[in-house]
């Protein structure tokens, strides 16, 4: 296979001494303001450009530029184009040129090896987003574009000025003027200085005579020059006009006869050489940016690659420590590395291990969605990674291949896919389409763009100052979020989402919730916006409420709660040492980890936390608590506030396979909150119940007072179902007295009044009686106090279980009445 | 006339428009800046919302203020460039300024046009070292390396021995001669005599270490060409390498039996029982930086004389054992793993005197065989020093830092250095230290009570930055900023400045993750030899409170539960 992308690398320079910004904070380094800035560069997309593929940026603030590459470019063509060429060649450099300018961008280095020829012989501009990213050249210190095809006002302008788009069309006109005099290049034989000097004499060109004409001649090619027809000369002159309010901009030129008089479709720049032609590849057929994506999962490493190609050679470090460094920052004698110098060779990655490394992957895997029923054509063949850890799936070419490929015709087909979509996140999310992934998982649908532009974001309101305090210290070890574009974009987005709930307030921890989606849709603000409004509906409802205490005090209950359900032994010493939630959840909780955790890490906690529901999180809390179950049961209060105030290590992957095992065997009303949003109606597929049967409001100071979650009568009933069960997971404990007992209680219940316990100790300790050691013997399945209504007795018993380090403990909400309603009492057989 | 020196103007954009229902004509205008910055969308967005307009003319207001500053725009650049253009054409501005600025940016700064440029000495000597070094010439290397450094040992031993013996031999004569004052001899007579003993001293010192210098000379290129004949003869056969032997022998031997027999035993006794001084405190950490992506770093505390890390230390007797440190300092020393070193020193490069005194002597111990001896690294660093003071001169910014302008009109006279400032010295033939960082400081760091904008802080900020961006990545630094111990050094003097210094290199760290280069893997601190066992103790103790230590998730293996260590 031939190459299809290239590297190419550059310094940025580095900021002298102690300088800082505005707000005091030091400069961001010049190599993140790049990075932060090509990234919308990747997602250009134009039949005439090569696309960006990556920015990567590497120690000592050095650049790599990852492109889409061709081997044939403009200056490697042997013979000069004929005129149907010169009329192509033209045109679909001005389309790309009309292109790049609409989004504000000017090309600036335009120059035949820059013009790369596709192997269908069509134009691609290649390196058009160096003079954007580089700021226009203000955080590099090397001057960019070619001397011999700069506008002459290029030189004379200050530099500081910024370059218009018809300085690309001097550059184009200079270009076209080699090709029409069948020059291999104008004034070959000059030096650097005496190139410029004659680059700069043209501005003397008198007003009869153009500058075309006068380079005709200096080349002494006039009869050439005679021979051209009229319209090319027409356009060459107009590109080449000194003044540039007389110099037509690419859209203008595309206007111009000459296009529509010849034409050139099918005319092909470049001959195709016999010996390139080969079948193409299947992995052809992939997106340029999965083949990237895979090309690195394959081992591909840009930067070992130029070092390998001697474009990334390096002085060793000692040979060039400076000599002396003033204390005010400024450092003398300090070798410049010659190594550092700009050299703008491209490098093409090749493709030969990434093609042997999917060699064996057969042609159906390319097209997963065709379900073949044929017995020939086997096609469900899983990945052997399938079965190995997240990390290393995400790390595994074929494995990775297989997920693209799918995830992407997914994607295509969303929203109809989106049940297909949720089943196959639950395997796991390939990162490359992680953004849009979590998008389809949020249902985020509709014209979001629209909406988002609507929405004022400029409007200074007084939560700027602190949305300005926060941005600068959220995730800013990432290079994406701590660049420039970076910080712009988190005040859009948080001003914008500030601006769309006029109920909420901008609490301190939305930046950090934001930094996720700010990540994944970097290029997409839109998008991540819309996922931040779908995203706090559905986990943090009201969480950002001006006065928010109800709703928190309800969740860290409820955490506590489940911390009771789940691990009575842990939950009894804390609640012993008084480490109570309040002192190290809320960040969890009103960040969903995202203030926590380091960004690789969120994204696997989001993953699994976006295909849960609103009580996942409490499950997640659980088990991070669980990892250090063992040093917070040895540990005082003290010793567990030094060891949460910065949370310590946790493993993401088995704290997430810990939190789905929990949530999955936890009755969802034991996490019943008030404050959570109403699941839509559509949402319900079962049938509505009696009231009595669901959960209802409780206070925050009722919550904080029981131990113990309360289950509704539905979840108790769908429990007792023994077709769905058939081995009871669920054991009633009547406490009511054996009166009321024997007249009829829940299926498979056992009966310990609430008289045998003496709730008057301070221990208390179970009674002994055959029916506690019943109980004990059923240790592990969900235990269900049930009273008499809502009776307090229950409470309190369900409150001795847990102290007794009995797991899985929880009350009947409403009591054993409930289940009269659902004609479920029976008599109960004698023990 | 035209905007060329201004970055941007401002335009006033007014938009028309009619009711539906009525003729009458509207119209709003607001000011825009050119070069527009922004989303056009948006802003006619906000203009619908801030002028309540009906919306209806969304898209005619969109489409016009699209044109409006693309027009504008183009006008703008349009303009400058013309501008610029005409004042060429006019000669007011020269044009072979700017030729000589571009051909100057363009040579400087692109391989493409800068001048070709082949591999120095230096770089040359560093790929074939670098490539010896990582091959099995390494012990021949290095065992070569030890034995010249036994003889330029020998060599100075010999100096120092031969000095003594003159002195006293001298200090005798002295008092003999003193004691006679009146009797037998005069005045003059004892100042003759004193001028004659200075004389003998200067020519003693001098003829041995101008035959030092020559026998380091020697011994240097000898080296090299060593060196690139093994790269010859490794390239040809790639097999064994025989290490030829070193000759420069007669040399040595040639003094060595001078010296009598009893005092290079003496001198060899004294070699031995150097040895063994090892830290005699140290205590280690693995800390992590960093609030949420955390960054792991090992930390060490250690009481040492800074010398100690310099010294190599050498058994005389055959030669053949060498320290295992110098193994590694010699195969990391073209790496990208340099260690440094934070000396603390006078502003006087010039002044022999104290640590850097001894440093110098360290130094000389054994020859430099990649960079310039220690006197020619310093002496090219005086001259840049000159330079510094002009540069001051310039930029008087400098003010407003915490420096009397006492001090600073006196420092910018006699062209010295300041405290905080830092010169750099490169070795390859000291133990475990690449780079050595001298910063100069003053009294004022006796004091107790210096906070974190003293120079000498920001000095270490800058040692932190360079060796950040110089690929050192362990560093040890004199962590109450002297190195030895003095009478004001209360036990509250020295916890006051370790968590001073502790404190302020964590922020230093914090900060150096986002300056892009290396990562510091690891940091020492060193504490002066005669510190009390108690300080020392408190002092480490201080470490994993100051860092944050880190706390390793443990899992259960077994049945028996692992509990992390808490201290």
């Amino acid at each position: 296979m031939e190459p299809r992308f290239a590297g190419m690398t550059f310094f940025a320079t580095s900021h002298a001494g102690d300088v800082c910004g505005t707000n005091g904070l030091p400069l961001t380094p010049n190599s993140i303001t790049i990075y932060g800035r090509s990234q919308i560069l990747r997602t250009f997309s134009h039949p005439n450009l090569c696309t960006y593929l990556d920015i990567i940026r590497g120690k000592h603030e050095r650049t790599m530029i990852v492109s889409e590459f061709h081997a044939q470019t403009l200056a490697l063509l042997q013979e000069p184009l004929p005129l149907l060429g010169i009329v192509k060649l033209c045109h679909q450099t001005l389309t790309a040129l009309s292109y790049i300018n609409s989004h504000d961008i000017v090309h600036r280095c335009l120059a035949p090896d820059n013009i790369m020829i596709n192997a269908k012989g069509n134009v691609k501009l290649f390196n058009y987003g160096l003079y954007y990213m580089t700021g226009k050249g203000s955080d590099v210190s090397f001057p960019i574009g070619n001397p011999r095809y700069m506008a002459p006002e290029v030189f004379l302008v200050d530099s500081q000025i910024a370059s218009g788009p018809k300085v690309d069309v001097w550059s184009l006109g200079i270009i076209l003027t080699e090709q029409a005099l069948g020059v291999e290049q104008l004034w070959p034989e000059l030096k650097l200085a005496q190139l410029m000097r004659k680059v700069l004499s043209l501005i003397n060109c008198n007003s009869d005579t153009s500058v075309f004409s006068r380079i005709a001649r200096e080349h002494s090619c006039w009869s050439k020059y005679e021979s051209l027809p009229q319209s090319l000369v027409h356009l060459i002159n107009s590109c080449l006009q000194l003044n540039p309010l007389d110099r037509p901009t690419p859209k203008e030129l595309l206007e111009f006869p000459i296009f529509k008089e010849y034409s050139f479709d099918e005319y092909s720049l470049a001959e195709r050489p016999d010996t390139l032609v080969e079948t193409t590849h299947h992995l052809n057929s992939l997106p340029l940016q999965e083949l990237y994506y895979l090309w690195r999962l394959a081992g591909g490493d840009v930067q070992s690659e130029l070092k390998k190609q001697g474009l990334i050679r390096t002085m060793p470090p000692i040979l060039s420590v400076p000599r002396l460094v003033l204390l005010e920052g400024s450092v003398l004698g300090k070798r410049r590395d010659q190594t550092s110098l700009l050299d703008l060779k491209i490098i093409p990655l090749s493709l030969e291990s990434l093609r042997n490394r999917l060699a064996p992957v057969p042609v159906s895997a390319y097209y997963p969605l065709i379900t073949t029923k044929s017995d020939v054509l086997n096609d469900a063949e899983e990945c052997d990674a399938a079965d190995l850890p997240l990390i290393i799936r995400e790390r595994d070419t074929e494995y990775q291949f297989r997920r693209v490929v799918l995830f992407r015709r997914l994607l295509e087909g969303y929203p109809h896919t989106k049940s297909a979509i949720v089943r196959e996140a639950r395997k796991d999310i390939p990162p490359l389409y992680r953004g849009r992934v979590w998008a389809a998982l949020l249902e985020v649908e509709g014209d979001i763009e629209a909406h988002y532009r609507e929405t004022d974001k400029e409007t200074p309101t007084h939560t700027d100052r602190q949305i300005e305090v926060d941005i600068p210290r959220c995730h800013q070890y990432d290079e994406l979020l701590s660049s420039r574009d970076g910080h712009r974009k988190f005040k859009r987005v948080l001003k914008a989402w500030v601006e769309r709930n006029p109920q909420y307030v901008y609490w301190q921890g939305l930046d950090s919730l934001c930094a996720p989606f700010i990540y994944l849709n970097f290029n997409n603000e839109a998008m991540a916006f819309a996922c931040l409004s779908a995203f706090i509906p559905k986990y943090l409802h009201r969480f950002f409420l001006k006065d928010n205490s109800a709703v928190i005090r309800e969740y860290l209950a409820k955490f506590t709660h489940v911390i009771a359900f789940h691990d009575p032994d842990l939950s009894n010493h804390l609640q012993e040492i008084g480490f109570i939630p309040e002192l190290f959840a809320i960040p969890w909780f009103l960040t969903m980890f995202s203030h926590v955790f380091p960004l690789p890490k969120i994204l696997h906690l989001w993953d699994q936390l976006l295909l849960g529901d609103a009580s996942f999180p409490l499950y997640v809390g659980l088990a991070i608590l669980q990892q250090h179950r063992d040093t917070l049961l040895s540990s005082g209060f003290n010793e567990c506030i030094l060891l949460f105030s910065d949370l310590p290590e946790v493993d993401i992957e088995r704290c997430l396979s810990d939190s789905v095992a929990f949530y999955c065997c936890t009755p969802r009303s034991t996490t019943f909150r008030q404050h959570e949003r109403c699941p839509s109606k559509a949402g319900l597929k079962n049938k509505p119940c009696h009231p009595d049967l669901e959960m209802s409001a409780q206070t925050v100071a009722e919550l904080q007072a029981e131990s113990c979650p309360r289950i509704s009568g539905a979840d108790l009933l769908d429990l007792l179902d023994s077709s769905k069960f058939p081995r009871p997971k669920v054991m009633v404990i009547d406490i009511r007295s054996p009166e009321l007992y024997n007249v009829g209680s829940a299926p498979g219940s056992i009966n310990i009044p609430h008289s045998r316990f003496d709730l008057t100790q301070e221990i208390p300790q179970l009674p002994s009686c055959p029916e506690v050691n019943i109980l004990l013997q059923n240790r592990g399945k969900i235990l269900v106090v049930a009273g008499q209504g809502d009776s307090p007795c229950a409470i309190q018993i369900a409150q001795i279980f847990l102290r007794n380090g009995l797991p899985k403990v929880c009350v009947l909400h409403r009591g054993i009445d409930v289940l009269q309603l659902a004609n479920l009492l029976t008599k109960p057989t004698a023990i | 006339m035209t905007p060329t020196s201004e970055k941007s103007v401002e335009r006033k954009f007014i938009f028309e428009f009619s009711n539906v229902t009525s003729d009458d004509k509207y119209h709003f205008e607001i000011p825009v800046h050119i070069p527009f910055v922004g989303n056009i969308q948006e802003l006619a967005q906000r203009l619908i919302t801030l002028f309540k307009v009906p919306v209806y003319i969304e898209k005619d207001l969109e489409a016009d203020l699209k044109s409006f500053v693309d027009q504008e725009t183009l006008h703008f650049l349009d303009n400058i460039a013309l501008d610029s253009i005409k004042r060429g054409q006019n000669g007011e501005v020269d044009v072979e300024d700017i030729i000589k600025k571009f051909e100057r940016l363009y040579k400087d700064e692109t391989a493409e046009y800068a001048a070709p440029r082949g591999s120095t000495d230096e770089e040359l000597f560093a790929t074939v070292y670098h490539k010896l070094v990582h091959s099995p010439a390494l012990e021949a290397m290095l065992q070569v390396e030890h034995s010249y450094s036994i003889h330029v040992n020998e060599m100075t031993t010999h100096r120092d021995d031969e000095l003594d013996a003159l002195t006293e031999r001298q200090g005798k004569e002295m008092s003999h001669l003193v004691s006679g004052i009146g009797e037998f001899s005069t005045e003059a007579e004892v100042n003759s005599l004193a001028a004659r003993h200075c004389e003998d001293q200067n020519m003693i010192q001098a003829k041995i270490n101008s035959q030092i210098d020559s026998l380091q000379e020697t011994q240097r290129r000898e080296y090299r060409e060593w060196l690139m004949k093994l790269l010859e003869e490794q390239a040809e056969e790639a097999s064994s390498v025989t290490p030829p032997t070193p000759s420069p022998t007669h040399i040595v031997r040639l003094i060595t039996n001078e010296a009598s027999s009893k005092e290079k035993k003496k001198g060899s006794n004294e070699l031995e029982t150097e040895v063994p001084s090892n830290p005699s405190m140290e205590e280690s950490f693995t800390i992590h930086l960093g609030s949420q992506m955390k960054q792991m770093h090992n930390i060490r505390i250690m009481s040492a004389d800074v010398l100690h890390l310099c010294k190599t230390h050498l058994s005389s007797k055959g030669g053949k054992h060498m320290q295992p440190q110098r193994l590694q300092t010699a195969l990391a020393l073209y790496s990208n793993d340099l260690c440094g070193l934070v000396l603390l020193t006078d502003g006087l490069i010039s002044s022999f005197s104290g640590t850097t005194k001894e440093f110098i002597n360290v130094c000389q111990q054994s020859t430099e065989f990649h960079f310039p001896p220690i006197d020619d690294q310093l002496e090219k660093i005086r001259e840049g020093v000159k330079e510094t003071a002009s540069w001051r001169q310039e930029h008087w910014s400098a003010e407003n830092l915490l420096i009397s302008g006492q001090q600073w009109r006196r420092a910018s006279c006699s062209g010295a250095l300041r405290t905080g400032d830092v010169y750099v010295t490169r070795h390859s033939n000291l133990n475990e230290v690449h780079v050595v960082f001298h910063m100069v400081i003053d009294d004022s760091l006796r004091s107790s009570d210096i906070n974190s904008r003293h120079p000498a802080i920001l000095g270490l900020r800058n040692v932190l930055k360079m060796a950040c961006s110089n690929d050192v990545t362990t560093l040890t630094v004199p962590l109450l900023l002297a190195h030895h111990m003095t009478e004001e050094m209360t036990v509250a003097w020295c916890a006051k400045r370790a968590e001073l210094v502790l404190k302020c290199v964590k922020g230093f760290m914090i900060e150096m993750a986002s300056w892009g280069g290396s990562e510091l893997k690891n940091l020492q601190f060193v504490v002066p030899e005669g510190i009390s066992d108690e300080v020392f103790v408190s002092l480490a103790a201080m470490l994993p409170s100051v860092f944050r230590v880190s706390n390793p998730l443990v899992f259960k293996a077994s049945s028996t539960p692992i509990t992390p260590k808490s201290n």
